[in-house]
């Protein structure tokens, strides 16, 4: 099975094409809490989904590969919180809780499509537990009729019948089962129906294609205890079928119970609930860190008041008075046996005697079945099965769960339900040699949860109410999370599956330096396997055509080789001189509200008057904000009112143009189409300014909204000039893409004076892109615009003296195209700026 | 009272005199001095030096304890850095008089030159004369005493301590205003000035900081990093990384700040392939003992080197960045791998230094937490000029992570977002960095490496002036270098990519002869053995790592390292996140992430049939790329691409 940090996890094993897996995604790595989990939770997703409030998609993610959802909302063992890394800091995500946060919502209302049956073939399937029937809907899902043939009187196995309903009521077991009954409507239960006492196993394969083993390991262990006549000790998974049947027997007033996995949890704390029982005791043989109960059972035990004695083991029983004296051996640890855990040793001449009213062993359950005996499919006390193929010796028939590889958890009865379903579908599909399964891993790539406080929340345990007040109606122990605790748990999620937008420590990469931090020098293999990850290189960054982009170039920072100035307290000057006439205080003229709302071009010229910046468009802007009029015909003329004015028309129409005879500046557009005309035209006719269009053109925010600007306009004015000699004689406005104060700095260092910003002023007065246009609502006041976009023109200035600063500028013209290197060939090649590094002597 | 010729003897053989005097209890006459640099520097005993005549830079710098005198005049970076002590001059001072000192007081007859008390942090200079301009310039503490003029922007961009002026106050500094002087205050100045035989009989004004740029006036709304992973790129233009951006600075009117490096792709060591088909070598658990992977670094000028048991070294990170706990655990690992560590910008830890085997001590511009003692015990020096994070800017550190302990430490007021000094007060240019580099020798007896960091930018040019400088090696920082906190769009767009970095590096080296002689340690997004390799292949004698060791060490890389509150303890001064961190087990865990590393190099080195990691070559590589190709020269060969693992992927 693939762990947190096991060669699987480094090399993953491809999956069978038809699993929903996303693990050969580039930008995917399942978190450790959803490879701990044997069904592959994809748990990152439903957190994250919670916190968005997105609950009914969080209920897909939960029940998509988990048909017992509400259940393992409660009493699954959860093994994916102790692999969850915040476990280490403030403790793990409590993934189990949020998940039945979820289920509480919406198990009852909530219901998955339903799958019809579609194929002939029909499969029976022996035991109504969790193995069983997570094979039946996954067999039912693929299309098959399935038969599941229950022993008892109701289906759920274990979950029905070991887990006393303070833990898990019956109501929720039964939701899980009737969703899963709608939602498969090819799957008929018949209870009542055991195998060899109902039904023959010949009788179930004449019926059926295939034949699935689940008949779960109902018979508990016993241990040798001296003086024992065999009936003074009852063993606890029977203790818990009545208990669970409805009876509440009488109990003594101290109760010993032996064992310490989640058998023993449950009895001892169904005893304590029953009635006469004040004193429940549990003896159990190796230390707490040993103790394979899940940890929050054995705190909630203690919590009830049951005393846990660890290190003792019965060894003799001997009646006393009304009950017995139980003697017990107190031991040590010793060497580690064939599971690695460390073997208990008696130690010499510690016995002792508990006496006591009731002795239940909790001591492990096996599997009995003399009908599988009799076909010779047993071995020992399970189902003699093949794990690689989940086969029986009877090539018709298969088997998986607690009967046929023991005891375990819920969660992984419902792995071997999928496993087993896999290998019978293949076998039914006739596949001779199918991929060997493995648990798949999706993602609903969910955004992170954006609480500010995530890094402070510390781990919300949910309501714990013990006993309650009418214990031996076994109320529940606990209450799930309100919608704000909920939240504020979900934002806890560290999002290890996610991308936090570093492409260098991207997940992949992340996940493999973990892995070497955990991985022993001496464990080669996994070495090995590490480094082949390590040799994928990843794919062209830039792909072989990347179109040129402002971003793709940087800038040289001044070290030793030119003067540092001090970029976080020298003075670097951005009060901008336009045309020699107009003084703004930073390099930006805002362009595109010529038809924006009032309430948005009122508080845009207020902000532009106190901040000191222009308007650059048809429309007159208010009083105090100087303008340079847009003029796209050649029949317009020019405002009164214009502080310069700009036309923007097409070459054959530059000799038609009248130009008012004044001092204010004039300048040209020039798009891609028009450079060569244009420039030689402007600097021949009296004009002084050019406004290059890299968009193509202008008169709206969302011009700019049709994709990345082409920087070659501005190369190619500037080389045109300085072919002419003449790279003084024209200002030049810049308007296209323009996304940051970065994007300016770089602007001027490819020859700009002046840059507009269009749609990046309308995103800051609150504009949303809606395809292609920009449209606003009434979400913001006209003072919170004034502010933002003062506050955007200045947030931009101080970017762009940042840069100049950092390059050893005091004053942001002086940026030159030597500053800047690019670092992908097409941009180089566009704005004429040569790649980083590959610049020769 | 021993007397000491300077027309006789050099000045390193002087010094040499001065402390073995010094360590004997006996006073010491200077004869002769001529003016010459570094006198007395490094002394740190209580004894009395008498210069007879004037002395030149940085006379009385990098000690503690002992009284100086000097007849006439001094040059400048008078008592650099000096701890206690004191030195009285009976000239005149040139400019930084006092820079830097943390306790002595300086006593100037004369006059004083330009930024005298730059980035002071404790003691006192006192000057009867007039000063220059920027007295007091970013000043943390102390006090200054000019009984004459200002001299234009006094206490400019000053963080705390006063000034006291009794002649005009010829302009204030930014971020300085005069108020009123406590009449104790005029007490302790006047009893000074007694004790040292100053008469004076004027009054003072008093000026301080006023507070107007210790913090940024409005805060980023804090947010969670989202995964615009694909927005540099293949996404809209308009993406919804640039709009949220853009949102953000419509609210705060500034540049945004955050963790990390640089997030976007960028060419890369990871564009490079190695020509040999490394996929299928068998795993060697004997690999790492088939190779020497031993390095030594920093004997260029005859220092005692810096031994690595590979070819890699921790990255500088600071003490204030990170938490103390993060910080052992770099220690701790670095000696556990036999490598070294570097204190970064926020000085040296007693913990730090047991922990570490070889420690390479930082000296940045606001020298915070610089002093000679932690010099003296270091493995290496090394002076910041930049680093790729953020090139051109000093340090920063927001207030949440000014803690007492880390002002404390580094000598500055608690609580203040922190923006460190761009440069050196004592280096304007390359020729002054060299007498700055002597002075550490000098200080040190020539006995420790002394390195420079650089920050990639105009590489060619910059290492050449590194190499003339006579540096023993570099650390050259390439842009996806990370950081605690730094502008975005300088984390972003200043500096060249690493692999620029190190190509334009061995070119200039290769111009100036230098590739043999002094040594390039690289880093910035250096991730394992693989870009180890790869960079050493193209000419680096070490690599760094930074990020790829605390990402070891549990960091999960959320970006918001600015904020203070980590949340696995490793970038936080909060004691109730710092106890996240279990500082043994991540040890172990960035020990086992460099073990990874060593058996990574020596795998490769092997498999070319190498016996030193050194042979690795160029022609080993190729470009998988266009831009790398074009960066690095090496041929443009995409079919080495591994494509067996890229064609399970789908199209992200």
């Amino acid at each position: 099975m693939t762990t947190v940090y096991s060669i699987d996890r480094v090399a993953m094993p491809p999956a069978p094409k038809q699993f929903a897996d996303d693990t050969a995604e580039l930008h995917f790595v399942p978190a450790p809490c959803q490879v701990a989990c044997p069904i592959g939770t994809d748990a990152p997703s439903y957190i994250a989904h919670i916190w968005d409030g997105e609950i009914e998609k969080a209920f897909e993610a939960i029940t998509a590969t988990n048909p017992f959802s509400s259940i393992c909302g409660r009493v699954c063992d959860a093994p994916c919180e102790p692999a969850c890394r915040r476990v280490d800091s403030d403790g793990a995500i409590a993934i189990r809780n949020l998940k039945r946060y979820v289920m509480d919502k919406l198990g009852t209302s909530h219901q998955l499509p339903v799958k019809e049956v579609t194929r002939s073939e029909t499969i029976a399937i022996v035991g109504g537990g969790p193995a069983g029937l997570t094979a039946a809907h996954d067999l039912a899902e693929a299309g098959f009729a399935v038969h599941v043939y229950e022993q008892s009187d109701r289906l759920g196995g274990m979950m029905a019948w070991g887990i006393p309903a303070f833990r898990l009521p019956q109501n929720v077991i039964q939701e899980d089962i009737d969703r899963m009954l709608d939602h498969c409507p090819g799957i008929s239960v018949h209870t009542n129906t055991g195998l060899g006492s109902g039904i023959s196993l010949d009788e179930l394969k004449k019926r059926h294609d295939v034949v699935l083993i689940t008949i779960g390991a109902w018979i508990g262990k016993t241990m040798p205890l001296k003086g024992s006549n065999g009936s003074d000790a009852i063993d606890g998974v029977g203790f818990l079928r009545e208990v669970n049947g409805g009876a509440r027997p009488e109990m003594p007033e101290t109760v010993v119970v032996v064992g310490g996995g989640d058998v023993a949890m449950d009895a001892c704390r169904a005893a304590l609930r029953l009635p006469g029982c004040k004193k429940v005791k549990v003896l159990y043989r190796r230390g707490p860190d040993e103790m394979p109960a899940r940890l929050d059972e054995l705190e909630g035990a203690i919590k009830e008041g049951i005393e846990i004695v660890y290190n003792t083991q019965p060894v003799a029983i001997s009646p006393a008075g009304d009950g017995y004296n139980l003697t017990c051996i107190q031991t040590e640890l010793g060497a580690p046996d064939e599971d690695g855990r460390r073997r208990p040793v008696d130690v010499a001449g510690s016995e002792h005697d508990i006496p006591c009213g009731k002795v239940i062993l909790a001591v492990g359950q096996k599997a009995e079945c003399s009908e599988l005996d009799g076909h010779k499919l047993m071995e020992w006390d399970r189902v003699h099965t093949e794990w690689e193929s989940m086969r029986t010796e009877d090539p018709q028939v298969f088997a998986a769960g607690d009967g046929a590889f023991g005891g375990s958890t819920i969660v992984m009865a419902m792995q071997h339900g999928h496993r087993a379903a896999y290998y019978i579908n293949a076998h039914l599909d006739a596949v001779d040699a199918p991929m060997p399964y493995r648990t798949p891993f999706r993602t609903r790539a969910v955004k992170i949860a954006d609480d500010a406080q995530w890094e402070v929340f510390n781990r919300h345990e949910q309501d714990f109410h013990g006993v309650g007040a009418e214990p031996v109606k076994f109320p529940e122990i606990e209450t799930t999370y309100t919608d704000e605790e909920a939240r504020k748990e979900a934002a806890r999620c560290y999002r290890c599956d996610a991308e936090t937008g570093s492409t260098d420590y991207s997940v992949r990469n992340r996940e493999d330096i973990f892995v070497m931090a955990r991985t022993n020098k001496n464990d080669v293999k996994t070495q090995q396997a590490i480094f082949r990850h390590r040799l994928e290189n990843r794919d062209n960054p830039f792909g072989e055509n990347r179109p040129a982009d402002l971003q793709d170039l940087v800038f040289l920072p001044a070290n030793l080789s030119r003067l540092v100035i001090d970029p976080y307290r020298d003075a670097c000057s951005v009060n901008t001189t336009f045309c020699s006439s107009i003084e703004l205080e930073g390099p930006f003229m805002v362009t595109g509200f010529d038809a924006a709302p009032e309430q948005v071009t009122m508080a845009l010229d207020e902000g532009l008057r106190q901040q000191g910046a222009a308007y650059l468009g048809a429309r007159q802007p208010a009083d105090g904000v100087s303008w340079v009029q847009f003029i796209e015909n050649t029949t317009e003329s020019a405002s009164n009112r214009a502080d310069a004015i700009v036309y923007a028309v097409g070459k054959e129409d530059f000799a038609k143009l009248d130009l008012p005879e004044d001092d204010r500046p004039k300048g040209l557009a020039v798009t891609a189409d028009t450079v060569s005309e244009a420039v030689p035209f402007a600097l021949e006719n009296g004009f002084h300014f050019l406004l290059t269009l890299a968009n193509g053109r202008m008169g709206s925010a969302e011009s700019e909204l049709s994709g990345a600007p082409d920087l070659t306009v501005l190369r190619d004015v500037m080389r045109t000039m300085r072919a002419m000699n003449r790279e003084e004689d024209l200002d030049i406005i810049y308007f296209g893409g323009l996304r940051t104060g970065t994007d300016a700095a770089k602007l001027i260092g490819l020859g700009a004076n002046v840059m507009v910003l269009g749609t990046a002023m309308g995103l800051a007065l609150g504009g949303q892109i809606d395809g292609a246009t920009l449209s606003y609502d009434a979400s913001l006041s006209g003072e919170e615009r004034i502010d933002r976009t003062k506050s955007l023109l200045r947030g931009l200035t101080t970017e762009a003296s940042i840069m100049a600063r950092c390059t050893g500028k005091t004053n942001i013209h002086n940026i030159e195209p030597e500053d800047l290197r690019s670092i992908t060939l097409m941009t180089a090649e566009a704005s004429g700026i040569p790649l980083a590094g590959a610049v020769k002597k | 009272m021993a007397k000491i010729d300077l027309a006789r003897l050099s000045v390193t053989e002087a010094n040499k005199l001065i402390r073995k005097y010094g360590a004997e209890g006996e006073n010491v006459d200077v004869l002769n001095p001529d003016a010459k640099h570094h006198i007395g520097v490094g002394l740190v005993h209580p004894i009395n030096v008498r210069v007879h005549g004037s002395a030149g830079y940085f006379c009385a710098g990098l000690s503690d304890g002992a009284r100086f005198e000097v007849e006439n005049n001094v040059g400048w970076g008078l008592a650099d850095n000096m701890l206690t002590g004191s030195i009285v001059v009976r000239g005149n001072a040139g400019a930084i008089a006092a820079v830097a000192i943390r306790g002595a007081e300086v006593i100037v007859h004369g006059n004083i030159g330009s930024r005298a008390g730059q980035v002071m942090k404790e003691g006192t200079l006192l000057c009867a004369g007039n000063a220059n301009f920027m007295a007091g310039y970013m000043m943390y503490g102390g006090r200054i005493v000019i009984l004459g003029q200002s001299g234009e922007k006094v206490g400019q961009d000053m963080t705390g301590g006063t000034l006291y002026v009794a002649g005009k106050v010829n302009s204030l500094g930014t971020d300085a205003k005069q108020i009123d002087l406590e009449s104790d205050e005029d007490d302790e100045i006047r009893e000074m000035l007694e004790r040292y035989q100053i008469p004076f009989n004027g009054s003072f004004q008093k000026i301080v900081n006023a507070g107007e740029k210790l913090h940024y006036s409005r805060n980023e709304p804090r947010s969670r990093s989202q995964s615009f992973f694909m927005a540099s790129g293949t996404s809209d233009y308009w993406n919804a990384k640039v709009q949220t951006d853009i949102d953000i600075k419509a609210q705060i009117g500034r540049y945004r700040i955050r963790g990390y490096g640089a997030t976007r792709a960028l060419p890369h060591l990871a564009d490079l392939a190695f020509r040999k088909d490394l996929s299928q070598i068998p795993a060697d658990g004997e690999v790492t003992k088939k190779i020497d992977l031993k390095t030594e670094i920093g004997a260029r000028n005859g220092a005692e080197p810096i031994k690595l048991s590979m070819p890699v070294m921790i990255a500088p990170m600071s003490y204030g960045a990170l938490s103390k706990s993060a910080k052992l655990a770099l220690a701790r690992a670095s000696a556990l791998s036999g490598i070294s560590e570097n204190t970064g910008e926020g000085g040296m830890m007693d913990e730090q230094r047991e922990a570490a085997d070889q420690l390479i001590y930082q000296c940045l511009s606001g020298r915070l937490g610089w002093n000679i003692h932690d010099m003296q015990r270091a493995n290496g020096l090394e002076i910041y000029i930049s680093q790729g994070a953020k090139p051109g800017l000093g340090g920063q550190l927001m207030a949440k992570k000014v803690t007492e302990e880390i002002a404390r430490i580094r000598g500055i007021p608690a609580g203040i977002d922190l923006r460190s000094p761009s440069r050196h007060p004592d280096v304007l240019g390359a020729d002054d960095l060299v007498i700055k580099v002597e002075e550490f020798r000098e200080a040190t007896g020539h006995r420790i490496p002394v390195s420079v960091k650089l920050g990639a930018g105009r590489v060619r040019d910059d290492i050449k002036i590194a190499f003339k400088d006579g540096f023993d090696f570099v650390e050259l920082d390439g842009l996806q270098g990370s950081t605690g906190a730094a502008g975005n769009e300088v984390l972003e767009y200043v500096g060249i990519p690493t692999l620029s970095a190190i190509q334009e590096a061995m070119d200039a080296l290769g111009e100036v002869g230098g590739v043999e002689e002094m040594p390039v340690v690289l880093m910035g997004g250096i991730k394992d053995g693989l870009d180890a390799a790869k960079a050493i292949a193209l000419g680096a004698h070490a690599v760094a790592f930074g990020t790829a060791a605390i990402i070891a060490g549990g960091c999960i890389a959320c970006l918001q390292c600015h904020v203070g509150q980590c949340v696995v303890g490793i970038a936080t001064q909060d004691p109730e996140h710092e106890k996240r961190y279990q500082t043994n087990v991540e040890a172990e865990n960035i020990h086992r992430f460099l073990e990874g590393v060593r058996w990574q190099l020596a795998t490769i080195a092997v498999a070319h049939g190498y016996d030193d990691i050194h042979q690795l070559d160029r022609n080993d590589l190729v470009a998988l790329t266009p831009e790398a190709a074009a960066i690095t020269g090496l041929p443009y060969e995409p079919g080495y691409r591994d494509t067996k693992p890229q064609a399970t992927r789908k199209a992200s």
